[in-house]
């Protein structure tokens, strides 16, 4: 499937607490800036997938909240939910449409109102009494207390994770959290769960991607620097780590399962990646991904971050974006707004945190904690 | 007075106690209202315990994993957090009862707890169940401000009654009937109320029980100083000591020492607390009296056997009192009861789901492969590790060590912060549930945890209740 799907058009609206903006707000902010970049008849497109995680009082149940938002009718239209992979799984899925011949021309959107609800953080969900007490982060630090422990590694590598990404999201305009913050500030916040202090974890961010997918062969007819689809990949294991005596807590097999797939598909190894917008959820949550994407052995990837190997100047750029850390993590559209950074590198449009002369890049996103994972390679050649 | 149809002596054959970890110093309360308070500490039940609870962990500790000869299980309490629902039965499916078992509550007054182990030690007598266990428990609320709010304490103890191995052999029982108002708490209510001084103490506590203990050692043939040791409920400080001496005991030798310095008057448990303080120092051939009061009085007497050594529990009350940590502020007591609102989350529990996962979320049982052996939670229709089908019903252990947690500041919880730990149970399976009694920094990789039923949260109008984590506090402890 490689080569067969081209990316024409790409749209991303400012990510933050958009208190003024409705769920169809973003989504027609993301479709028409989309549309606008691809130059495309919206009555062009043949089927859309539209990813939320929540469905909302105002938006993000079904297909209709992407037709009725975009007067987008008589096509097929799919929502997609599939934890914080829900983004990539949709673009995912758009590929999937394109590579069967049931589509020519796709719309990719991902959308998430998360401000609207009010209260802290994400609903509680899912069985009234087992794993009641659990969180976003909760979880993902019980992987992070397991792997500090057992590696001996400390929350100064942690909050260097967090610095890198808040530096590059202060030279993105559309990121949620434009500040650059010191390590000490990282390490002085106040505790959210342990080992995750307030600067360890991403935002409760709204916000809304798109992408406008078609067939390779057509590319040409919307712009001449369109980018290609190499690979991707999705695994799913347990969304009940935490009930599974065989699970190590040290990374996510679901990433390695998904990378591994794409890879393949690509024909490419992790070597040949150039940066990468990776699942930084929690500071631990993008040390563990570096290992699982196999850009570094498991157990060092702490220290890639702390050679400085992940910064914009460095061998493997991770999130140049800002990172969910910094850019937001409406779930949702995290995993096309990802698929929007990496475009931009591969174009050469991010301006100061432009990485150096890419040509393969990918995004990952890991949701569950670890039950999915969905990798997607792009490439300009 | 050998039973009827009994073929030995009916008696009490073992018993446990617990006592809530945390401890609040009666000052926090002078501070806080400028009343006068007694000395001391009183026992305070985490925000996640109740009387259901607490006996629940006294019947576990008294049980083990050995309740399968069981035949009945009695629950006593002054403060049932139901008017209507029997906890009994929730305790017993908790601790894995039997299904083929006689339940019944007990509640009123604290003379709840000697009304219930009559009516097991009589059913004994008669042949009918030779083996039970009464579980006794109180979480009672006295209005802020009272001095009842630093009196009562909250705790609970387990007797079981039966005819082998039997430590503290029945002899006899004595009751009186009557009116008269000295605690009391109508149905629209939540605190306690109390007529205090010595009039209550005079005309209704030590009159109905000293009537019941000379009625109950002259039917024997016994003079106060052939008794060994009284187990006595005292509604406050020194009723208690005050009784015994108006009817010739000497309290200093035969009254174990008042529990009110310590824990606070404990209402249903009380006289249970007091009777394991006494079999826990008992010698075979003691004469042992339990009494307790409400709206009359009752009096037992025991002879302790040669069973006693054999019989004793694997903590005792001493060990559970000294396990008692200070509860930081008086506020957070306040926030325990719901007095003042917490941040507590709620969720509804629907009645089918409760039934349909009553053996995996209340008897706690998970699942073994036959083929693999792995034990999983919750209960698996294909196997984790193997993906076979040929799975069965395995009773997890209630003890385990800590592989992972967390200390989550920002999830909703009346005590915060919350703890959450994955366990690796002890004979397999893994299980991940909130941790609770313990400090936030307390809980490492590899601490040791027992299992514990809890309130877990409100909703729909109902307790839900569901299993926790705590770490290992006494010696034997279950």
């Amino acid at each position: 499937m490689k080569d067969r799907v081209a990316v024409v058009g790409v749209g991303c609206t400012k990510f933050g607490d958009l208190f003024d903006k409705s769920y169809e707000d973003l989504i027609c902010d993301a479709a028409f800036a989309a549309y606008d970049d691809a130059k495309i008849d919206p009555q062009e497109i043949n089927a859309s997938y539209l990813g939320t995680y929540l469905p909302g009082p105002n938006g993000g149940k079904a297909a209709v909240s992407l037709g009725d938002a975009l007067r987008l009718y008589d096509r097929p239209i799919t929502r997609v939910e599939n934890y914080c992979a829900t983004g990539t799984d949709a673009f995912r899925n758009g590929c999937l449409a394109i590579e069967s011949g049931a589509a020519d021309i796709v719309l990719v959107l991902g959308a998430e109102k998360l401000k609207d609800r009010g209260g802290r953080g994400l609903p509680r969900l899912g069985h009234p009494l087992l794993a009641k007490g659990n969180s976003a982060p909760g979880l993902f630090a019980l992987a992070a207390n397991r792997y500090m422990h057992t590696f001996g590694m400390g929350r100064e590598t942690l909050a260097k994770v967090a610095v890198k990404n808040h530096f590059n999201g202060a030279r993105n305009p559309k990121a949620h959290l434009q500040m650059e913050v010191t390590e000490e500030q990282v390490l002085k916040a106040p505790m959210i769960a342990s080992p995750f202090g307030l600067f360890d974890c991403c935002p409760t961010t709204d916000g809304a991607a798109a992408a406008i997918l078609c067939r390779a062969d057509l590319a040409k007819r919307f712009r001449d620097d369109f980018i290609l689809v190499k690979g991707y990949g999705l695994a799913v294991t347990t969304g009940r780590p935490y009930f599974d005596p065989t699970f190590d807590y040290l990374g996510f097999r679901s990433t390695q399962m998904a990378a591994q797939q794409a890879y393949k598909m690509a024909g490419i190894e992790a070597s040949d990646i150039d940066f990468a917008e990776v699942h930084d959820c929690f500071t631990w949550t993008e040390i563990s991904n570096t290992e699982d994407l196999g850009f570094c052995k498991k157990g060092e990837g702490g220290r890639l971050v702390d050679e400085g190997r992940t910064r914009l100047d460095g061998d493997i750029p991770i999130n140049p974006s800002g990172g969910l850390k910094s850019f937001g993590h409406p779930i949702g559209a995290s995993g096309v707004r990802m698929i929007y950074e990496c475009v931009e590198q591969l174009r050469g449009q991010c301006g100061e945190r432009q990485v150096r002369a890419p040509e393969l890049g990918l995004a990952h996103n890991v949701g569950g904690p670890g039950a999915v994972s969905c990798v997607v390679i792009l490439g300009n050649n | 007075m050998v039973g009827i149809a009994g073929t030995g002596i009916v008696g009490i054959t073992g018993w446990s106690t617990y006592v809530p970890r945390l401890r609040l110093d009666r000052r926090l309360i002078n501070q806080a209202w400028g009343t006068a308070q007694l000395a001391g500490t009183r026992a305070v039940a985490n925000y996640d315990e109740d009387a259901l609870t607490m006996a629940t962990e006294a019947v576990r500790a008294l049980l083990g994993e050995n309740g399968g000869s069981v035949r009945g299980l009695y629950f006593a309490s002054a403060s049932a957090p139901y008017w209507e629902k029997q906890i009994a039965a929730v305790i017993a499916t908790a601790c894995d009862l039997p299904r083929r078992l006689f339940t019944a509550d007990y509640s009123g007054s604290a003379r709840a707890g000697t009304a219930a182990l009559i009516a097991a030690l009589r059913a004994a007598q008669a042949g009918a169940a030779d083996d039970a266990v009464v579980a006794a428990a109180d979480v009672r609320v006295g209005s802020p401000e009272s001095e009842l709010e630093g009196l009562l304490g909250d705790a609970a103890a387990a007797v079981r009654v039966g005819t082998e191995q039997v430590a503290a052999e029945f002899i006899d029982a004595e009751s009186i009937a009557e009116e008269f108002t000295y605690l009391w708490r109508i149905d629209s209510d939540r605190y306690v109320q109390a007529q205090p001084g010595r009039f209550s103490s005079q005309f209704g506590y030590a009159r109905d029980l000293s009537e019941a203990i000379g009625a109950l050692l002259e039917r024997n043939r016994l003079s106060p100083k052939d008794i060994s040791k009284l187990a006595l409920y005292s509604p406050d400080a020194r009723a208690a000591s005050d009784l015994a001496k108006s009817m010739g005991f000497d309290p200093k030798t035969q009254l174990t020492p008042s529990l009110v310095p310590t824990i606070g008057c404990a209402g249903s448990a009380e006289a249970f607390l007091q009777l394991a303080a006494v079999l826990e120092g008992a010698k075979p051939g003691d004469w042992v009296i339990v009494g307790s009061f409400g709206e009359g009085a009752d009096a037992l007497l025991f002879r302790v056997t040669d069973a006693i050594a054999q019989a004793q529990p694997a903590s005792r009350l001493r060990e559970w009192i000294d396990a008692g940590v200070p509860l930081a502020s008086y506020e957070r007591y306040l926030k325990f009861r719901r007095i003042v609102e917490g941040d507590e989350p709620t969720e509804a529990i629907a009645n089918v789901l409760e039934f349909k996962e009553l053996k995996q979320d209340v008897r706690l049982y998970g699942s073994r492969c036959r083929s693999c052996g792995m034990v999983q939670f919750p209960i698996a229709r294909v196997c984790l590790k193997c993906r076979g089908r040929e799975l069965e019903d395995h009773r997890l252990a209630r003890r385990g060590g800590v592989f992972t947690f967390t200390v989550d500041h920002l999830i909703a919880n009346i005590e915060h912060p919350l703890i959450m730990s994955v366990i690796d149970l002890d004979g397999g399976g893994r299980i991940y549930l909130q941790t609770t009694d313990v400090a936030a920094d307390a809980v490492q990789v590899g601490t040791r945890v027992t299992l514990t039923f809890r309130r877990l949260h409100e909703g729909g109008g109902n307790h839900n209740y569901f299993w926790k984590a705590r770490p290992v506090r006494v010696r034997g402890d279950a």
